[in-house]
C-alpha cells in the first residue's frame, strides 16, 4: 500500500470515527442540560413563588420569611433561564471541545498505530534479510566445504585412473571428510531435549578434566574450585564444554589452559586465548560464524552449545573476552529435574 | 428650531425620531414593542432585559447608541427601569403600573449627536434577556455545584447575552 493510499484511509478513519463520536455526543450530551430545563420544573418553581406571595397576605407576621423564600426561588429560576437562553451554546461548545479532544486522540492514535505498523514491516523486513543473509552464508559455507574434498578425490581418481594406486587411499580419505561434514550437519540439526537430573557441578567438571585431560595438545585443563546443585544432562553439559575447549585450544597458540570456576551456580570456562574479534563478539552465537579456515570447521559448536543450555532453562554467556583470553559462562536455570 | 421627520417607515408600530436641541436625534419607541410577544415573556422573567440601540450615520459612520433596562420585580409586581443616552444622562425609576411603564417607554431617548443639518441614520435595536450581573451569578451557581475546571472554562466563555429580538430602520432627520 503506498504511502499517500494509507494516510489518505487513516485520515478517513479518524473523520469517521469523530463524526460516530460527534452522533452519539449530540444524541447524550442535552439530557442532563434538559432535566433541569424542564417546563415542569419551571412551572414547580413559578407555582412556589406565587404560593409565598399568597401567603403574605394570609400571615402578615411571617412576610418576611415568605419574601425570603421568594427570593431564593426567584434567583433560582432566573438561573435557570439564564442557562436555558444559552443552552444551545453551552452544548454546542461542550461537543466542540470534546469532539476536538476525542479527533486529536484519534489522530495520535492512528498516527502512532501508523507508526507501529511501519516499524514492524521495517523489522520484518530486517529478520527476513538476515535470515537470507544466513542462508546465504550457510550456501557459501557448505560449497566450499563440499568443494575442497570433491576437487581433490577427482583428482586423486584421475591418478588412479592412470595407475597410481596410492591415490585411491587419498579419495577414501577425501570421502571422509565429506562424511564427517555430513555428521556436523545431522548434530546441528538434531539436538535433543535434555533429560535433567540433580548433579552436582562440581563432579562433572572434574569428571570432565580428567577425562579429557590430554584431548587437546598444549591445553591444560584446571578446575579452580566451587560446586552447586544443577539439574542438568551430563552428556549434553559435556558436549558444550568440549565444543568451548576445542575453541579454547584453536585460540591458545603454543601452551596454555582452560580453568572452570564454580560461583552462585554459574560455571566459567575461561581460556587464555588470543580472544575473539571485536566483529564477531555480536554473532558469536550465530550459526556459520567462525574465525576458522574452510574444512576446520562450519562455526556451529557456539550456536549448538547455546541451544543446549537454554534448553537447561540457562543460557550461555560471553563473559568476557580480551586479547589475554575468553570467558564464556555457563548458566543453569531453575527446572525441575525429570 | 425646524424639525423635520423623514422615518422610512411610518407604519404603526414603528419609532418616531426627534430632532432635540444641541443637534441630538433622539428615538420615540412605540408601545408595540413591550406588547411582543419575546419581549413581554423576557419582561415577566425577573430578569434585567436590556434595550440596545445603535444609531450609525449612513456616510461619515459616526455612532450613537442609548441604553434602556427593564426589570420586573414579581414580589412588589413593581417595574425598575432605567435609560442612558448619548447625552450621558442616566434615568431610573420605580413604575408600578404597566400604563405607567408604556408611557415612560415611550418618552424620547437621545440617540445619537449630529455635525451636519441634516443625518441619515441605520438603527438597530436589539434585546438582550440578561444582564452581565445575571449571567455571573448563574456561572458562579453552576461552577459552585461542583464543576471541574473544563466546565468552569465553558460556562464562563459561554454565558452571554444573545439578542433575543432586534429591530433595525433608517431614517433621516433634520437637525436645523
Amino acid at each position: 500500500m503506498s504511502g499517500g493510499r494509507s494516510m489518505t484511509l487513516l485520515l478517513l478513519a479518524v473523520i469517521g470515527a469523530t463524526l460516530f463520536f460527534w452522533v452519539v455526543l449530540h444524541q447524550i450530551s442535552g439530557l442532563w442540560l434538559d432535566v433541569a430545563l424542564r417546563p415542569e420544573v419551571r412551572e414547580a418553581l413559578q407555582r412556589s413563588m406565587d404560593d409565598q406571595k399568597n401567603l403574605r397576605a394570609l400571615d402578615a407576621n411571617h412576610r418576611d420569611d415568605y419574601r425570603r423564600r421568594f427570593e431564593t426561588t426567584r434567583k433560582l429560576l432566573q438561573r435557570l433561564d439564564v442557562i436555558r437562553l444559552n443552552r444551545e451554546e453551552m452544548l454546542r461548545r461542550f461537543e466542540v471541545i470534546l469532539v476536538g479532544i476525542f479527533a486529536l486522540a484519534a489522530a495520535a492514535a492512528a498516527i502512532s498505530l501508523r507508526q507501529r505498523y511501519r516499524r514492524a514491516q521495517a523489522l520484518e523486513r530486517s529478520r527476513y534479510l538476515d535470515r537470507v543473509s544466513v542462508l546465504q552464508e550457510n550456501a557459501r559455507r557448505h560449497a566450499h566445504e563440499m568443494k575442497g574434498p570433491l576437487t581433490a578425490a577427482r583428482l586423486e581418481l584421475e591418478r588412479a585412473i592412470e595407475g597410481d594406486q596410492e591415490a585411491l587411499a587419498s579419495v577414501a580419505e577425501e570421502l571422509e571428510r565429506l562424511t564427517r561434514l555430513s555428521r556436523q550437519q545431522a548434530s546441528f540439526a538434531a539436538i535433543g531435549r535434555p533429560v535433567l537430573r540433580r548433579d552436582s557441578l562440581r563432579a562433572v567438571v572434574e569428571e570432565f578434566c580428567a577425562t579429557f585431560a590430554k584431548a587437546w595438545p598444549g591445553v591444560s585443563l584446571r578446575f579452580a574450585g566451587g560446586d552447586a546443585e544443577v539439574c542438568a544432562d551430563r552428556d549434553m553439559v559435556r558436549q558444550v564444554l568440549v565444543n568451548l575447549c576445542s575453541n579454547s585450544a584453536l585460540a591458545i597458540e603454543g601452551e596454555g589452559s582452560v580453568t572452570f570456576t564454580i560461583a552462585r551456580g554459574v560455571l566459567d570456562v575461561s581460556d587464555t586465548g588470543g580472544g575473539i574479534p571485536e566483529s564477531l563478539r555480536a554473532s558469536v552465537f550465530d550459526p556459520y560464524v567462525t574465525t576458522r579456515r574452510t574444512g576446520e570447521g562450519m562455526g556451529l559448536g557456539l550456536s549448538i552449545s547455546r541451544k543446549i543450555m537454554i534448553d537447561h532453562g540457562g543460557d550461555l554467556q560471553l563473559a568476557a573476552t580480551s586479547t589475554s583470553g575468553t570467558t564464556f559462562r555457563l548458566i543453569f536455570g531453575e527446572m525441575e529435574c525429570s | 428650531m425646524g424639525v423635520l421627520i423623514l422615518a422610512l417607515a411610518l407604519a404603526a408600530g414603528q419609532p418616531s425620531f426627534t430632532a432635540q436641541g444641541g443637534r441630538v436625534v433622539a428615538i420615540v419607541l412605540p408601545a408595540e414593542l413591550l406588547a411582543d410577544r419575546d419581549v413581554q415573556r423576557q419582561l415577566g422573567s425577573g430578569l434585567t432585559t436590556t434595550f440596545l440601540v445603535v444609531a450609525r450615520q449612513r456616510e461619515g459612520g459616526a455612532r450613537g447608541a442609548a441604553r434602556i433596562e427593564i426589570r420586573f420585580d414579581p414580589w412588589d409586581e413593581v417595574w425598575f427601569v432605567r435609560r442612558i443616552g448619548i447625552d450621558a444622562k442616566e434615568e431610573r425609576q420605580r413604575i408600578t403600573t404597566r400604563e405607567s411603564l408604556e408611557k415612560w417607554w415611550s418618552a424620547p431617548t437621545a440617540i445619537f449627536t449630529g455635525t451636519a443639518n441634516r443625518v441619515a441614520l441605520n438603527v438597530t435595536l436589539t434585546v438582550l434577556p440578561f444582564s452581565a450581573a445575571e449571567a455571573d451569578d448563574a456561572r458562579r451557581w453552576i461552577v459552585a455545584g461542583g464543576g471541574s475546571p473544563l466546565v468552569a472554562a465553558l460556562i464562563g466563555t459561554t454565558f452571554d447575552a444573545k439578542p433575543i429580538r432586534s429591530w433595525r430602520w433608517q431614517t433621516e432627520v433634520d437637525l436645523r
